[in-house]
Order: C-alpha cells, then sequence, then structure tokens
C-alpha cells in the first residue's frame, strides 16, 4: 500500500514540477497573468507532493513497513524512535527524497515570496527551478526509487548506517548540508531568469542576495559541521582531510562567498553583472558536481554511498546543466551592460576584485586537486592521490591573501582615496597587527605562515571592529547618546553592514584558529599497559583499565585514562571502539576534553582487554574550539543581515499586490 | 525598490550575439571536465592496485595437493606463470576453474598454478578430482602465502613474467580472453 503510494507522490510531482518547468518558461516568453498563476499553482504542487512522499517515508520508517524498499534497506525495529526518524537521509535513495522536500520548500517559499515580484524574471525563474525539480523527481521516480516494492518483507531489517547512530553531529550535518546545496538552485533560477530576460536590475539583485546569503549561512554551518563529526568520530585528531567530498562542498562555498560579494558592487555601482551571475551559475554547477562526487562512487571518500545507476543519471544532468549554463551565457551575457564604472587605483572596489580573484583562484586550486587523481588513472592508468600536501601547500597562501585582503579591503574607502587618507586608513591597524603577531612570538608561535596569519588576523580584526562600531560612533558624537543607546538606533538600519562585519569577525577568528591549531598541536602514539603512563606537554595520561560495555544496538571496549597537569587531577577520558552488529570493522569514538584554550584528544588504535593493553593516539589541539564558535558567529552574522531585509522587503510588495504583475512583463 | 511595475533603468537588451570568449571559456572548463568523469564512470575506488605488481613475487615452497615434492616459485623462473588462489568453498572459483584449465591445456609455454585459500586437502582433492586439473594446487596451510601476497579474498590471480616479477593482478573470476591478455603482457615483459 504505502510503496504504490509513495510512487504516485513522486509520479505526481515530477509531472507537476515538468508542467510548471514548460508553463514558466512560456509564460516568460509570452507574458499572461494566466501563465503565471499555473505556473505558481505547479510550483505550490510539486511542493506539496515532495512533502507527502517524505511524510509517507517517515510514516513508513516509524511503523517498521518493510515492504517499501528503503526502510527495507535501512529500517530496524531495533533502533531507537529518533534514529528511524533520521534514517531518511541515512542512505542514498531517502537522502534524494529528502533532497526534493528541502528543494519543494525552498521552491514553494521563493515562489511565494516573489509571487508580486518580478514579473518579467520570476516565470523564467520558476521555470528554471521546477526544471531541476523534475530531474529530482525523474530520479526518485527511476534510478533512486526509495518506493520500490519489497514482494515478501522480512520481519526486520538491518538498521542505518552505524556511523549515523555514533554522533548527534551526523544527524544535523545532513540536513544542513542539503538546506545549503538545494538553496542554491533559487538563486540559479533567478541568475537564468535575468540572463534570459536580458537585465539585471538593482532591484532583482535583492532576491538574488538573499537567497544566496541564507543558503551560504547554511552552507558555512554544514560545512563546518562535517568537520566537527569527523574531529569527533573518526579518530585521527584532525577537522579537515582535504576528502574529495569534504572538497565537493567547499567549492560551492567558494564561489557563493565570492558572489555575495560581487553582489555588492552590482547594488552598489551597477558593475560585475556578468561576472556575479557566471559565480551563482558556477556555484549551482558546482553542487551539482558535488553531488555527482558523494553519489556516482567515482571518488573514494568517507562519505560515498554505494555505486549504483544514480551516478549516470546525474552525470547527464550535469553535463545537460552545464552546457545550458554555458549556452545561455555565451548568448545572453552581453545584454548585462555596467550601469557604472569600476574605481581603479586604490580602493576598495579594487580590493573587492582582488577578493572574487582570490576566491575563483582558491575554487580552480580545490577543484583541479580533486580532480586530477581522475585525469591521471583516466590518462596513465595509475591510481594516485593528491592527498594534504598539494591542498595545503595552496590553500595556505591563499587563506593568508584572503585574510590580508579582509583587512586592507574594509579600511580603504570606496572611490578614489588620497595618499593621506590611504595613511590614515591602512596605518593605525598596524598596531592591532603587532600585537597578535607579538603574542603568538611570545607563546611560541614559529611556523612563518601561523606568523604571518595571526599578523594579519590583527590587522583584520582592528579594521573589523572598528568598522563595526563607526556608525556607533559617530552617533555618539553627533546625538550625544550612549554607547547602548547609539547601538540600539544605528543597528536597526544598518544591519546589513553590521551582519556582515560580524560575518568578518567570525572569519577572522576562523582562519586564525585553523592556523594556530594546525601547526601548534603535539600529538604521539604509544602502546600502554595497565598502570603505565605517558606525557605530552604538562599532560601525563594514565591507562588505568580496559571495560567492555554491552548494549542492544553495540558492543563497546573502553579505555579509561586517567588525565593530569602539572601533578593535578583533570579526571579520566574514555575512548572507545563500538562494534556495531551490521559492520565488520569497528568505529572508534575518540575522547575530546575542549577547552577555550586547547582540547585534549585521546584515540583508541587497538586495545585488548586480556592482555590489558591499549594503543593510544594522544593529541594536544590548540585553539580547536574557536573554529567551531566562529562559525556560529559567522552564521549570526549572516542571519542578521538577512532577516531585516526579508521583513522590509514585503512591506512595499503588499502595496503593488493589487496592479496586474504581468502589465510590463513584455518590455524587453 | 519601489515596485517591480516600473520598468527597470538598466540598459535595454541588444540583440543577441554570441559571446565568444565566454562561449571558448566556458568550453575549455566544461569539455574536459565531463570527459574525465565520463572516463572515470564505473570505476570502483574500492579496488586499490596491488602494490606489489611491478616488483618481485615474494617467494614461496609449498606442497601440492594430495603430497608430493614441494613446488618453489625459484623452479617458475624462465617462463611465464599464472598463480591463482582459489577455494572450494568460493563460487566465482569454479566459474573461472574451466577457462583456467582450458588456458594451461592451450598455453604450454606458461607454469599454471592454484594456491588453495583457507580450505581443507581433503575437500581440494575431492574438487580436483570431479572437476579435472591441469595443472598442480599448492596447499598454504597457515594462509603465510596468500598474506604475503596481500590475498583479500579468493579468487586472486597473479601473472609473473620469466624473471619472476609481478605484472598484474586480477581480482575476480577470470575469463579465458582475459587470461590470454594477461599472459601475452606477461610473456612480453619477461623478455
Amino acid at each position: 500500500m504505502l510503496p504504490i503510494l509513495g510512487r504516485t507522490l513522486i509520479l505526481l510531482a515530477l509531472l507537476a514540477a515538468s508542467a510548471g518547468a514548460v508553463t514558466g518558461f512560456v509564460t516568460g516568453k509570452n507574458p499572461s497573468p494566466a501563465g503565471w498563476t499555473w505556473t505558481r499553482r505547479l510550483a505550490y504542487a510539486f511542493a506539496a507532493f515532495m512533502v507527502l512522499a517524505n511524510l509517507t517515508m517517515e510514516y513508513a520508517l516509524l511503523t517498521h513497513d518493510f515492504s517499501v524498499s528503503y526502510v527495507a534497506h535501512v529500517g530496524s525495529r531495533a533502533v531507537p524512535t529518533w534514529v528511524s526518524i533520521v534514517s531518511l537521509w541515512s542512505s542514498l535513495e531517502g537522502s534524494i527524497l529528502f533532497w526534493g522536500l528541502v528543494m519543494g520548500a525552498y521552491v514553494a517559499f521563493a515562489t511565494w515570496r516573489n509571487a508580486d515580484r518580478h514579473p518579467e524574471y520570476m516565470p523564467y525563474a520558476v521555470g528554471v527551478w521546477l526544471a531541476c525539480g523534475a530531474f529530482f523527481s525523474f530520479l526518485l521516480a527511476g534510478p533512486a526509487q526509495p518506493f520500490a516494492t519489497v514482494a515478501n518483507p522480512l520481519a526486520d531489517g538491518p538498521g542505518p548506517n552505524p556511523l549515523l547512530q555514533n554522533h548527534y553531529l551526523m544527524v544535523i550535518h545532513p540536513p544542513f548540508l542539503y538546506s545549503g546545496y538545494v538553496g542554491m538552485t533559487i538563486p540559479f533560477g533567478l541568475a537564468c531568469a535575468a540572463l534570459l530576460v536580458g537585465r539585471l536590475g538593482n532591484d532583482f539583485i535583492r532576491p538574488l542576495r538573499n537567497f544566496l546569503l541564507l543558503s551560504w549561512i547554511f552552507l558555512t554551518c554544514a560545512i563546518v559541521l562535517g568537520g566537527w563529526w569527523a574531529y569527533e568520530v573518526l579518530g585521527w585528531g584532525g577537522y579537515w582531510a582535504w576528502d574529495p567530498v569534504e572538497n565537493a562542498s567547499f567549492l560551492p562555498w567558494l564561489t557563493a562567498t565570492a558572489a555575495l560579494h560581487s553582489a555588492l558592487l552590482v547594488e552598489r555601482k551597477g558593475v560585475l553583472k556578468a561576472w556575479t551571475v557566471i559565480l551563482v551559475l558556477s556555484t549551482y554547477l558546482l553542487t551539482i558536481l558535488g553531488t555527482f562526487m558523494t553519489r556516482s562512487g567515482v571518488f573514494n571518500s568517507v562519505h560515498s554511498f554505494t555505486q549504483s545507476a544514480i551516478g549516470p543519471t546525474i552525470l547527464v544532468f550535469l553535463a545537460a546543466a552545464l552546457l545550458f549554463s554555458l549556452a545561455l551565457l555565451a548568448l545572453r551575457v552581453d545584454t548585462l551592460g555596467a550601469d557604472g564604472r569600476l574605481e581603479t587605483g586604490p580602493s576598495r572596489d579594487v580590493l573587492f576584485l582582488v577578493q572574487n580573484l582570490l576566491f575563483v583562484l582558491f575554487t580552480f586550486t580545490v577543484l583541479l586537486g580533486t580532480v586530477f587523481p581522475l585525469v591521471v588513472e583516466a590518462v596513465r592508468g595509475v591510481q594516485m592521490s593528491v592527498g594534504r600536501p598539494y591542498f595545503d601547500r595552496m590553500s595556505v597562501p591563499i587563506g593568508v591573501a584572503l585574510l590580508f585582503v579582509m583587512g586592507v579591503g574594509p579600511a580603504l574607502p570606496w572611490g578614489r582615496a588620497t595618499p593621506r587618507q590611504l595613511r590614515s586608513a591602512l596605518l593605525p591597524p598596524l598596531v592591532g597587527a603587532c600585537l597578535l603577531g607579538a603574542v603568538g612570538l611570545a607563546l611560541g608561535v614559529r611556523n612563518p605562515w601561523t606568523v604571518l596569519a595571526l599578523f594579519f588576523g590583527g590587522y583584520t580584526a582592528q579594521v573589523t571592529l572598528s568598522e563595526m562600531f563607526l556608525p556607533v560612533r559617530q552617533r555618539m558624537r553627533s546625538h550625544g547618546e550612549g554607547l547602548l543607546e547609539a547601538f540600539r538606533q544605528t543597528q536597526s538600519r544598518g544591519r546589513r553592514r553590521l551582519g556582515a562585519y560580524i560575518v568578518h569577525a567570525g572569519a577572522v577568528v576562523a582562519i586564525v584558529a585553523v592556523a594556530v591549531s594546525s601547526t601548534m598541536g603535539s600529538s604521539k602514539e604509544i602502546q600502554l599497559r595497565k598502570g603505565e603512563a605517558t606525557t605530552l606537554g604538562a599532560y601525563t595520561f594514565t591507562f588505568v583499565a580496559a571495560e567492555k560495555v554491552v548494549e542492544p544496538h553495540r558492543d563497546s571496549l573502553l579505555a579509561r585514562v586517567d588525565v593530569s597537569k602539572g601533578g593535578r587531577s583533570l579526571g579520566s577520558l574514555y575512548p572507545r571502539m563500538n562494534q556495531y552488529e551490521s559492520q565488520r570493522e569497528p568505529i572508534g569514538s575518540p575522547a575530546v576534553r575542549s577547552s577555550l584554550t586547547e582540547d585534549l584528544y585521546l584515540s583508541i588504535h587497538n586495545i585488548d582487554t586480556d592482555a590489558g593493553t591499549v594503543g593510544l593516539l594522544v593529541l594536544v589541539n590548540p585553539m580547536v574550539t574557536w573554529i567551531w564558535i566562529a562559525t556560529g558567529v559567522m552564521a549570526l552574522g549572516g542571519l542578521v543581515a538577512l532577516l531585516p531585509r526579508l521583513r522590509s522587503a514585503t512591506a512595499p510588495a503588499r502595496v503593488a499586490a493589487p496592479s496586474a504583475p504581468i502589465a510590463l512583463g513584455g518590455s524587453n | 525598490m519601489t515596485t517591480a511595475l516600473t520598468p527597470g533603468a538598466g540598459t535595454p537588451p541588444q540583440a543577441s550575439r554570441i559571446n565568444r570568449k565566454v562561449l571558448i571559456a566556458g568550453i575549455a572548463i566544461v569539455v574536459p571536465l565531463l570527459a574525465v568523469l565520463v572516463a572515470n564512470l564505473g570505476r570502483d575506488p574500492h579496488t586499490v592496485r596491488s602494490p606489489l605488481v611491478g616488483r618481485q613475487a615474494p617467494p614461496f615452497s609449498l606442497v601440492p595437493v594430495g603430497g608430493g615434492r614441494p613446488v618453489t616459485l625459484e623452479s617458475l623462473r624462465g617462463k611465464p606463470a599464472v598463480i591463482n588462489f582459489w577455494a572450494t568453498w568460493c563460487v566465482p572459483c569454479f566459474e573461472e576453474h574451466a577457462a583456467l584449465t582450458a588456458a594451461a591445456k592451450g598455453l604450454r609455454d606458461v607454469q599454471f598454478l592454484g594456491i588453495v585459500y583457507e580450505d581443507d586437502e581433503a575437500r581440494t582433492l575431492e574438487f580436483v578430482k570431479q572437476r579435472g586439473s591441469a595443472y598442480p594446487s599448492l596447499m598454504d596451510a597457515d594462509g603465510r602465502v596468500a598474506i604475503a601476497y596481500g590475498v583479500f579474498g579468493v579468487p586472486e590471480t597473479f601473472f609473473i613474467d620469466g624473471n619472476g616479477r609481478i605484472v598484474e593482478k586480477y581480482v575476480g573470476p577470470l575469463q579465458r580472453s582475459t587470461i590470454a591478455a594477461l599472459v601475452e603482457q606477461a610473456r612480453g615483459e619477461g623478455r
């Protein structure tokens, strides 16, 4: 029963999306109120069918209906209810169904918000979204069928991937990632619409920026949540390995970040329109490339789903999307002419350009490193891995350069600056730079790149803080208000600016924390007998006992390790090895003791309860906690910049609503 | 933004003309990228090529099934060799047995050897009696040779040239044509 219901809903979603894509494009070409109404209805219908299909799957998971093939693959009566709920995105077919849900939600929301606005562009935009939606519906209807009927269902199933059950971060990482990835469909559709209409007006850049920013917030969180998960679960002591699939999430983030900045120049100066559109298109295409990477089985990674027929299907879509974008750009990009002119010479304008080029350079570097092993294998038949040295060598200078630009750019005024202005803008932050650099040197930082990162970090931090509070100080001076009142007054109007600088502040902390944690840590691998101790830095680690814990879904071996610092006890840590029934290899769970200055990280290599020995990887990682905090700050900054605009953008639309929205649709 | 009902202030769209720069740059990125992805489709990244390929095969000295003088790797020098790790409990091994036997009969200048992986001698003897064989199978009782060759599972087959160097490792059941091609490779490199 449920399989048939699910398949029907998927087919209806496919139907609605395909029909809506057609009406969208037709209405874009020949504007008509009826066409627009139908396009919207079909967009809502697509969303509704996706929601219902997902609810059906959740119902099947919770009621353990093993006649649904996906439930038969990942369901189990033994797992807790929350695991059943999140099983929706624990495996290939379900994750694509969930993708459909997120997509439906985005499409419905974006259509609803712009129902009475941008009448020339919107039918095209909805058409593009629904064309993408049609593809994913097709994927669900055919190659990735989660609702296939199991003829003779078993009484119980294997349960989801144990990695999902091993840590709560794995539960929230995928929804954030999908919200970031799928959300990029919206700016993509809007950018395509701008190309099709042949104009990117100042009014239309706003929804584009807003949705880009919304997805960017999710993607930022998702990338770091993934790193955090790797840190807490995988047990090798780091948070980023330049794994192909990590790169896959990082690539669209880089282009999206660049696009958010160039969109500001479109808004302020009417320049870089075509460039911004190219960045937005690239961002979406990179998310599809990333989807292909995770689901084709072509790349070797902790993330890859097993090989399936989905890979070739996604590749066909990727090829179609790439060629469509390319053709659209080649034919229409010249219509997006500039309304203004970029300043030359030392100015904020130019630094925006430099920043954009650095991000694009970064994107190419990472893309090349990710794809290069495939090229070598295809051409020479040799398996190879580019690995961390390449990425580290390439990304460190680019990262430091970005940190530098993030400081110098905002310090410079818009437009041309006199030498005196330049001096008064660029010299004072050197105080912050020298201060942080000196603190680092005093604390023993010797790696030149880390010293440089601290120096630029101090510079950028000072610029960021002074820019953040510039309006407050001006208001305090001009209105004679106190600090709090002035802050309240200015932040309600200059929120977007404030949000941007909060993001910058977070980014400074993140880059500095990454630089310090990756160069200043210490580690050692050691084999200990019961009662033996080892030291690392000021810490002493004593292996007290090995214990076995039996739980319904897993058996675990724990090592109790007492930790002390300078003779003072810090308590015990319990790194463990979990053996899940469905998994051949045990999965380690490192024990991490976090603090603001440094983390103690213990991970088991091997453990023998009979002999009473344990092989431990012991690490002291400085400043790692600051990476997680900084990401929270960045996400918060994004929200600060985003939320008021969502609200204020609604107000004028209500006024405009009664008039026929299509009145001037044919003006091109 | 007041409303979208006012015409945009941007420049009016020009007649469509292809922007060649964008087109060429785009093709230069898109086509190679797609080509690489297509070329790698269907590849299984989990099959790791044996690091032994290109190196000297690990030496061994094993007694054939049913007894007899031990066979050593040294004794195979001068001829290409095909060493097949197999077991009676392995279904794909049945499938390739006929192909290997036929190949061994056809290729007289190549030394074929079976090495029995995690299996007992009586059952192996029974299997060979029933199905026939054109080459000796050796008992690797404690599995040391399998470990030395880095065998993951059966069947796995190593192609060795006349100088005792591993030319190729094949995972999974072999077919007649594949055997012929890989033997040819071993012959070529042995010269």
